[in-house]
């Protein structure tokens, strides 16, 4: 057959990352949107997430991509995939109604031949649940990771497909480009692939709460989960790629989402998830690692502290602050004066009642009594321990991901914490 | 519940003085140190004698639904302590007291309740205690303490602080439980302390002035919800001990004994509590035994 033609419905983070990547594979893409003023926005280059290389893309696989917000464009597609963000709500439960409307809106416009793939994230039991012929409705697992999603959807290691009959070939137009990314394709029942996306965020989150666990006692006893990490990874049952690197709990709304979906079929279904609960609770128990920090070694000892905070992000490349450790930190801290800095968010009066935006993170380090950095950016590891300490008025640097030079800053006089190891003190 | 669910929520914008303060176990260590302060801070108090207000009689709750008022802030320290007794009795006349101030919870509506509690309603096997650890408390007084939680927050209608404090020190403390008080009577009166095992238990130790300025907090932010009072710093048994000779000019011997049950430890995640109070700063343990023992050397 001839290349099938790709579309994608919902453009937001997954929908335009796939729809880029489908683009970028020589695909044919029609990327639709019902709100008009994204879609309009989208064709100004104007995007609605922070992506890095999206904007590349998009701009250079232009004469193959149009964005619509007219949903009768889909019928000239082959495969349609539909890929709104899921919304989730403070008790990260999926609100599902959204990606239930879009696909049966665009069930009704593609041509009767078409194949239907679900690709946002749904709960087992929901593909099974939408109308329309079986045999062309599936239902593939992202795996999108903010600031690394284009990187992975052009190059994803495996595709998990549930089918209605797994044992039935793939429809040629989907075969042909799932095929055009040359990995393994793994098609399995509906809810088996549902609960695989689950599966995966499990895993990772089990991974990386038995480092932050451990990296904690690395911290009291002596050791340094730095350097006990080589040795986990050299491990095959463990493996080179394995989440070990300590962090701020659970953030961004995807893993606590598929860990809340867990333990309500968990209810629903009377099966065990008391560690999965154990893992919400830990992760809001590592959200607050620096504030215990701040409370130990900085409000212990200046009546009236100025504190410098760089990044307000969840993570590096990314704008979203969904349960940011940065956020929850300056809610904390609500008495003493903040100087703030992130190359993506703008600082919010809503942040912190005495927020002081800064426009450099030299800049936020100015007259503060300590350095707390919330968010690892590429950007705050080029900066210079000795210019830090020349700006900063005290010389407590907090420092959970370990993105300054240690050694720099020892050098330079500040005292260093971080996640996974002991403080160390500047010698004297 | 996770540990964001607990924690206490504030019910004033700014703290401000409350109107009355009525303590109900004011002769007590806490209490008195309590009525002290708020009497330095220029805030109403009443606090009525057993004689006036016996909270185990069978007209208590008409006495107390009585005397409050709906602008006071009640504070309920009253309890029989543990250095009292353990057992069934103890038990029951602390239900009792309970019961009464309930009681004249539903007949009164105050404007604020503090409960005082223990960390005895946790089990020594929980790890580090947040105000998320479960309450499985391992004795009577832990089970009394948890019921009368229950009791008041049912009750009330008022909000309701229910603070679970941990070991308290300070030289008016009139209990000899093994801990900094008992350590340093002993070393004065016989120049030795005597540690289990060799003191390799770890408590968290709460300075009682720490525990009056934390609750004046309360008290001025109408708080309501559940929150530990703990440092966050456990120390062992036998750190303690040499803290506390070293205040001695006199040499303190410290012996260790043979164990007679297995060693426990005790550390508290205080998350919670620097959230309620985000400026407030303990007494650190070495300034607050110094301040401790003077107090019992100019008092001796």
């Amino acid at each position: 057959m001839s290349e099938p033609v790709i579309g994608f419905a919902g453009l937001t983070h997954l929908g335009l990352v796939s729809a880029a990547a489908a683009a970028a594979r020589g695909f044919d893409v029609i990327a639709f949107d019902p709100d008009r003023a994204r879609v309009a926005s989208i064709a100004r280059g104007e995007l609605p997430v922070v992506e890095p290389d999206l904007p590349q893309r998009l701009d250079k696989h232009r004469d193959r991509l149009t964005c619509t917000a007219d949903v009768a464009a889909l019928a000239r597609c082959d495969v349609v995939y539909v890929a709104p963000d899921v919304p989730t709500d403070e008790a990260s439960a999926s609100d599902l109604a959204p990606v239930r409307t879009l696909f049966e809106m665009v069930a009704g416009a593609v041509a009767s031949e078409a194949v239907l793939v679900v690709l946002s994230q749904v709960p087992p039991g929901f593909t099974r649940s939408l109308p329309g012929p079986a045999e062309r409705r599936f239902y593939q697992v992202e795996t999108l990771i903010f600031g690394r999603a284009v990187d992975r959807a052009l190059h994803p290691e495996r595709f998990i497909l549930g089918c209605a009959e797994p044992s039935l070939p793939l429809p040629p137009s989907l075969a042909t480009y799932l095929g055009a990314f040359g990995c393994p394709v793994l098609p399995m029942r509906y809810e088996s692939a549902e609960l695989a996306k689950i599966s995966i965020n499990v895993c990772l989150v089990a991974s990386v709460s038995a480092a932050n666990i451990l990296a904690e006692v690395c911290e009291r006893v002596g050791a340094d989960w730095s350097e006990i990490v080589p040795a986990l990874r050299l491990d095959r049952r463990i493996g080179p790629a394995a989440y070990l690197a300590p962090g701020l709990g659970i953030a961004g709304g995807n893993l606590e989402r598929d860990l809340a979906t867990v333990c309500r079929l968990a209810e629903q279904h009377g099966t065990e998830a008391a560690v999965v609960r154990a893992w919400l609770a830990d992760s809001e128990y590592r959200r607050d690692w620096a504030l215990r920090q701040i409370h130990a070694r900085v409000l212990t000892r200046v009546a009236d502290p100025t504190l410098a905070v760089l990044g307000l992000a969840y993570k590096e490349n990314t704008a979203s602050t969904k349960n940011s450790a940065s956020l929850a930190l300056l809610a904390a801290l609500a008495p003493f004066r903040v100087r703030v800095y992130d190359p993506s968010v703008a600082p919010r009066p809503e942040f912190h009642p005495q927020l002081a935006a800064a426009a450099t993170p030299l800049e936020a380090c100015a007259g503060g009594d300590a350095l707390i950095v919330m968010t690892p950016w590429d950007e705050f590891r080029a900066l210079r321990a000795d210019a830090i300490a020349a700006r900063l008025r005290g010389r407590t640097v907090i420092d959970p991901y370990r993105v300054l030079d240690a050694a720099a800053c020892l050098a330079a006089g500040l005292d260093l914490v971080v996640l996974g190891a002991p403080a160390r003190e500047a010698p004297p | 519940m996770s540990p964001a669910g607990m924690g206490l929520r504030h019910h004033g914008p700014e703290p401000i003085d409350p109107v009355r303060v009525v303590v109900l176990g004011g002769r007590g260590f806490v209490g008195s140190e309590l009525l002290a302060a708020m009497k330095h801070a220029g805030i109403a108090t009443l606090a009525p004698p057993r004689l006036e207000l016996d909270l185990t009689a069978a007209d208590a709750s008409d006495r107390l639904a009585g005397i409050l008022r709906p602008t006071d802030s009640l504070v309920l320290l009253a309890a029989v302590t543990p250095d009292k007794g353990r057992g069934v009795g103890p038990f029951m006349a602390n239900l009792t007291i309970g019961a009464a101030v309930a009681r004249a919870l539903e007949r009164v509506t105050p404007a604020h309740v503090v409960y005082f509690s223990s960390d005895a309603v946790y089990p020594m096997s929980a790890g580090l205690v947040s105000e998320a650890s479960g309450a499985q408390p391992s004795d009577l007084y832990g089970m009394m303490h948890l019921a009368r939680e229950t009791m008041l927050t049912t009750a009330s209608r008022a909000p309701v602080a229910v603070l679970r404090p941990t070991l308290l020190y300070g030289a008016g403390d009139t209990h000899n439980s093994y801990g900094p008080n008992r350590l340093r009577r002993v070393a004065h009166k016989e120049g030795r302390i005597a540690l289990f095992g060799e003191g390799e238990e770890v408590r968290d130790h709460l300075f009682v002035d720490d525990i009056v300025g934390l609750t004046l907090l309360a008290l001025r932010l109408r708080s309501s919800g559940l929150l530990n009072l703990a440092t966050g710093r456990s120390i062992s048994y036998a750190e303690l001990a040499r803290k506390i000779a070293a205040q001695f000019e006199r040499p303190i011997e410290i012996v260790g004994t043979p164990r007679q049950t297995p060693v426990t430890h005790r550390h508290f995640d205080v998350t919670a509590l620097h959230k309620a109070f985000p400026a407030f700063r303990f007494t650190p343990i070495d300034e607050g035994l110094a301040r401790a023992h003077c107090e019992m050397i100019g008092g001796a």
